[in-house]
């Protein structure tokens, strides 16, 4: 039953996965505190925009979209801190102008080209090893920062203007909160896609969420939340034979629901 | 009290985009010293604070603190301002214990990249005392009562082991007698602490016992004195632009505003 890790390629979707798995839901417990849902959504598809341009020039696709999504999250961050509007209005300006500058890239291109659609849905099975040290340098680089911000961006979390007044550099800490969510949208792109991605950023915390009172207990159950959903959608996938961008999501989804039915809580989400 | 002025107003005024909050303020704060800051809504007492602790600086003249101008302070110096903002609704879902919320008040004396250490442990359990918390440490913050919630925001301010605390209505939404033993509690702190207080409220009769000085705003300084001194018909009736009466039983003060929403 096991003989499937002897696949270079399962190994190295394993790898991906648990990576992956770790910092999206990392990541989701402030995406979900600090309501960033509809950025990660917004910059998701900044990136998608990003490799189809990538496909077009015929040049390196990951890098567009590590491009697309920063501008996004610095633009949109920018409007916000300076008052100019709102994050979710900015977001959902980005949002369909990307969307509208894929699928005029997509058109521009003369052939079809599946492997495009791949990052619109996924597919980890297809990691390569330049794919999966990208996702290693990136995916430790974004949790280093957790590590070494950690009690600050705690702070601003909670409450960010109180986090200023006692000398936190909030605003600075807000932006690079920002490059982190784009960073992380990036190194999933491939594997879970453009659409999907976002399941694994939101669903782990918010089911989270749902189980304790702790911060600090919420990134560690979101966490195990996540790794378990990435790592168990690829097996599932491999052994039915499914979309693993799919199974995942449905994984990770059905764990939420029975977070909400085991939540202290009482499935209040706010 | 010692005569060394802490925080100067001199000159300032202070405006978002094109409202002016407050204009041309020159005030002296003293070391030591328990203030009451007084005013309608909308009169500048919030931006007042938000100007100390340098989150807005003045358009024009300047606001000092530690003789610094407030905009410019050093995470250092800012650690030794105690803020209270007025109160936002926490969220009672939001995952933060007590203690992780009084431990946040450690976070900018600790430094970046590093951990609280045992002392930080020590001073967060020991300001839960003081506010007579000790016993809820591990309770989810958004379980206590407003009074409750109260304290633990004073035990964060503590905990940075300021010289200055800043409270921006910390009796707001209180039932009467916890609003009392909050008043009470913050003076005894002074005291002990030998803190120098500004404290915003609009409850004058509540506070009018505690404080050394009262200042009266309403975009402008209209007074700031003892109690005694500035507690009159004339002054409450230009700041509140309402008939306001002032009578004085057993040696106190007492204010009797009309509905003093909007001026
Ligand atoms: N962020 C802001 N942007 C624009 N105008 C503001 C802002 N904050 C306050 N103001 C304006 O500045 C003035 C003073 O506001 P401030 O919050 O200091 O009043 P306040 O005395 O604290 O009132 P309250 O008793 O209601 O708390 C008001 O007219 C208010 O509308
Ligand atoms: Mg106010």
């Amino acid at each position: 039953m096991f003989e499937m890790l002897s696949f270079e390629f399962i190994q190295r979707a394993l790898i991906a996965s648990v990576i992956i798995g770790l910092v999206c839901s990392i990541i989701g417990v402030f995406v979900i505190l600090r309501n960033l849902t509809f950025i990660g959504a917004g910059t998701s598809h900044a990136a998608f925009a990003g490799v189809t341009l990538g496909y077009l020039i015929n040049y390196n696709p990951l890098s567009f979209a590590i491009v697309f999504s920063l501008l996004t999250v610095w633009i949109v961050g920018y409007l916000n801190l300076k008052g100019y509007l709102k994050l979710d209005a900015s977001v959902g300006i980005f949002y369909s102008l990307t969307m509208a500058l894929a699928v005029l890239f997509i058109g521009l291109m003369k052939v079809y080209n599946a492997e495009v659609y791949g990052y619109l849905f996924g597919s980890i099975l297809s990691v390569t090893k330049g794919d999966l040290a990208i996702i290693l340098i990136l995916g430790l680089a974004v949790l280093s920062l957790v590590y070494l911000f950690f009690k600050e961006f705690h702070f601003i979390t909670f409450d960010e203007e109180m986090a200023q007044a006692s000398g936190i550099a909030a605003g600075w800490l807000s932006f690079l909160l920002l490059t982190m969510i784009a960073l992380t949208i990036v190194i999933s792109l491939k594997s879970v896609g453009a659409i999907l991605v976002f399941a694994l950023i939101v669903t782990p915390a918010a089911a989270a969420y749902q189980l304790t009172f702790s911060m600090i207990r919420m990134f560690l159950y979101s966490a195990v939340i996540g790794i378990t959903a990435s790592v168990g959608g690829v097996f599932l996938s491999y052994w039915l034979d499914l979309p693993s961008g799919a199974t995942t999501v449905l994984f990770v989804s059905a764990m939420f629901f029975l977070s909400l039915i085991f939540s202290p809580k009482r499935g209040y989400i706010s | 009290m010692s005569n060394n002025v802490i925080i100067r107003f001199s000159h300032a005024t202070i405006a978002y985009q094109r409202r002016t909050a407050l204009t041309d303020i020159n005030l002296e704060i003293f070391q030591g010293e328990f203030v009451g800051i007084i005013g309608p809504n909308g009169s500048g007492k919030t931006t007042m604070l938000k100007s100390i602790l340098g989150l807005i600086r003045p358009t024009h003249g300047s606001v000092q603190i530690f003789d610094c101008a407030c905009h410019k302070l050093r995470c250092r110096h800012k650690a030794k301002i105690g803020y209270i903002p007025q109160k936002g609704q926490i969220d009672p879902n939001f995952p933060v214990t007590v203690m992780e919320t009084v431990m946040m008040g450690r976070y900018s004396s600790i430094g970046l990249l590093r951990r609280p250490s045992n002392d930080d442990r020590e001073l967060v359990k020991h300001a839960l005392r003081e506010v007579e918390m000790d016993g809820y440490a591990d309770a989810p913050l958004g379980h206590l009562s407003g009074g409750q919630q109260q304290r633990v925001l004073i035990a964060r301010a503590l905990v940075q082991q300021p010289e200055v605390l800043l409270m921006d209505e910390p009796t707001t939404g209180i039932d009467t007698p916890t609003q009392y033993s909050i008043i009470r509690l913050i003076s005894n702190l002074q005291k002990n602490l030998k803190l120098t207080v500004l404290l915003v409220t609009h409850d004058i009769n509540m506070i009018s016992p505690y404080v050394d000085r009262m200042a009266l705003i309403n975009t402008q300084l209209h007074a700031i004195g003892a109690p005694a001194d500035v507690l009159n018909e004339k002054t409450l009736t230009a700041i509140y632009g309402k008939q306001v009466v002032v009578t004085t039983k057993g040696g106190g003060t007492y204010v009797i505003v009309g509905d003093y929403h909007y001026v």
